[in-house]
């Protein structure tokens, strides 16, 4: 619902009114309209459009509960093990605050994953909200940064030794290498200097980038407008007062539907934080519940469940450097969708087979990646690894030419 | 709402089946103990001070936590588990003097306040059963062949009852299930409650956005 502007009412009113007051002094209402009380959304979003509201609420879940796990959290080599342990026993709800961050990160991810998902359906990273895209991307990639680093905080077993893993990576890279991954750990090992810093970065840095980056993400989508999932501009219809035909305020018609959606995100999320905090082990891994040993290596190493799609296509390249260039440009080809992709056609309700097929196989290619990535690398998976690998890549090479030659159909006008 | 079934059952399919291929190689025993079971956790902690605590400590834990979990009193406790040699507020401590372990055993005995986190109940009573004498009388554990630890239910495996000795390995795997989670009967009498709440959240919000919606023609 839209707040009449102050400069519209009679002076005597303005006078007396606290909003008056405040909006003299600071655009309330204005900010208020722009962005919810009259941003006009397309008014058919469907299931796939919860997710990038369920991402702010997560957000929220890991600032206040990362809060609160700072109060008692001890940032050093021979604490940080203990002090989570003393938070899940002796903090009052300790437990509780410490599940719903370990499982808020895993949330984080799922609910980005089909964000994003979301975005190749429907064609929302096209012409003009490149931006928005690229920006979503900015995120994804600091929130992997954040997790990665967040991960090794309870210093244990696969915290230290996934850090280690993938700290080594920096060493493939030629020439500057070593001296990088000397640089990033501050020492010549993952060690206290290293898991201070990741804390500073954890707790203050990356949380800032994201918040800057969310703000501009929600900026550059209000400017240019919701996609929606018929792939169609709502703003080319207008009506007398100038509002897209096609158009609902965001408030209160979204914010109560997305309410909704949170609700019923959460119900999922408690079942997770009271029933099932380890997630099968991949939530919270068991090795994790052993302190870290830096002269005992763990059999098997593998990164949180999130992380596996990349890990496996760096294990699938046999050459050490080639494949960090590959898991770079697993992450790197997506930032170029909007240009990979040439098709005016921007929902996959309308767009040629080929689309559909190419992009089945990316996700299909993704899901079995992720799986591949939490076991050990026998010869065979390995094989198996490097056919998704080359279908994976495949979907962002052979893009630019079928979507060129793609048999779209008729675009509706209006919405449905 | 097809959509929806598929997106969840790909996001639950995909732990399911690589949590399948992972685990130790031999078959472990199922433990089915109960944590809700109080004697259990009484025996199992008397057990566990009588056969654990001469090599084991359990740092994380206090008496008077788990006098006041598994319910006796403060000097229940000090008597049963700690032969009136410990307060109530120390924490769970070996018996054993430092470094005699590695002069006897070669080896620092863990801590296992969080064994049963890192290993699963089903483990700790396979390993506890799992002692055989091999062909020259040299014990060994088909859990963890080449264990430093000897077969310290041995007195009980030879005169209770199988039953008996079952359950004895089932009472310390229940106890050290309880010592890895402290809070994890709270966590499961609260999270009905709080889904039970949320869901009638849901049936309001629910409601509120249809009324909203009415007028949004489609």
């Amino acid at each position: 619902m839209s707040i009449k502007h102050s400069a519209d009412q009679a002076p005597e009113q303005k006078k007396g009114s606290l909003l008056g007051w405040l909006d003299r002094r600071y655009p309330i209402v204005s900010t208020w309209n722009e962005h919810v009380g009259e941003y006009y959304a397309p008014k058919n979003f469907n299931f796939w459009y919860f997710f990038g509201s369920l991402a702010l609420l997560v957000l929220v879940n890991q600032f206040i509960t990362g809060i609160w796990l700072t109060m008692s959290y001890k940032p050093s080599a021979a604490e940080a093990f203990n002090s989570i342990e003393y938070i899940m026993r002796d903090v009052e709800w300790g437990w509780l605050i410490r599940y719903m961050h370990s499982t808020g990160a895993s949330a984080f991810f799922i609910v980005i994953y089909l964000h994003m998902l979301r975005g190749l359906l429907y064609g929302s990273y096209k012409e003009p909200r490149e931006l928005v895209w690229l920006l979503g991307m900015f995120l994804f990639l600091v929130l992997m940064a954040e997790a990665f680093m967040g991960y090794l905080l309870p210093w244990g077993q696969m915290s230290y030794w996934g850090a280690q893993v993938i700290i080594s990576l920096f060493g493939a890279i030629p020439v500057v290498g070593p001296d990088l991954a000397l640089w990033v750990r501050g020492d010549f090992v993952i060690s206290d200097a290293t898991l201070n810093r990741f804390f500073a970065l954890h707790v203050i840095a990356l949380p800032l980038v994201l918040l800057i980056l969310v703000f501009m993400h929600i900026v550059a989508l209000h400017k240019v407008g919701s996609n929606n999932p018929d792939g169609i501009e709502i703003k080319k219809y207008k009506n007398e007062a100038g509002l897209p035909i096609d158009g609902i305020p965001f408030h209160p018609y979204y914010s109560v539907k997305d309410s909704m959606g949170a609700v019923f995100f959460m119900v999922l999320f408690a079942f997770v934080v009271f029933y099932w905090p380890e997630g099968g082990g991949y939530f919270l891994e068991p090795p994790n519940f052993e302190p870290a040993d830096p002269l005992k290596t763990p059999a098997h190493i593998a990164p949180v469940w999130y992380f596996t799609p990349f890990y496996a296509i760096l294990r699938a390249v046999p050459d050490k450097f080639l494949g960090v260039v590959a898991m770079g440009g697993a992450i790197a080809v997506l930032f170029a969708m909007p240009w990979l992709d040439r098709c005016k056609v921007k929902s996959i309700r309308y767009r040629g087979a080929s689309y559909k097929i190419l992009l089945t196989m990316f996700v299909v290619s993704f899901v079995v990646l992720g799986y591949l990535g939490t076991q050990p690398a026998t010869p065979e998976l390995t094989k198996l690894a490097q056919l998704f690998t080359a279908l994976y890549f495949g979907f962002f090479f052979l893009l630019p030419f079928t979507s060129v030659l793609e048999k779209t159909k008729p675009v509706p006008e209006r919405v449905k | 709402m097809k959509k929806l079934v598929w997106i969840f059952s790909f996001f639950l399919a995909l732990p399911i089946a690589a949590q399948a291929a992972g685990g130790p190689s031999i078959e472990l025993e199922p433990a089915q103990n109960n944590l809700r079971d109080q004697d259990s956790l009484k025996r199992g902690a008397i057990l566990f001070s009588n056969y654990c605590m001469a090599c084991h400590s359990m740092k994380y834990m206090r008496y008077n936590r788990i006098a006041r979990d598994i319910g006796w009193s403060n000097e229940e406790i000090v008597e049963k588990m700690a032969y009136n040699m410990n307060k109530v507020v120390d924490d769970v401590k070996t018996r054993m003097l430092p470094g005699v372990a590695m002069e006897v055993l070669g080896v620092e005995p863990p801590d296992l306040s969080l064994m049963a986190r890192l290993r699963g109940t089903d483990y700790i009573y396979t390993f506890l059963r799992g002692y055989y004498q091999d062909e020259n009388g040299k014990w060994d554990n088909h859990a963890l062949a080449g264990t430093s630890m000897p077969n310290v239910l041995e007195g009980i495996q030879r005169h209770a009852s199988a039953e008996d000795y079952a359950q004895a390995a089932r009472d310390i795997a229940n106890f050290m299930e309880y010592a890895g989670e402290p809070a994890k009967l709270q966590r499961t009498e609260l999270g009905w409650k709080v889904i039970a709440f949320l869901l009638v959240l849901l049936v309001l919000t629910y409601f509120l956005k249809k009324e909203y919606w009415r007028d949004i023609k489609h």
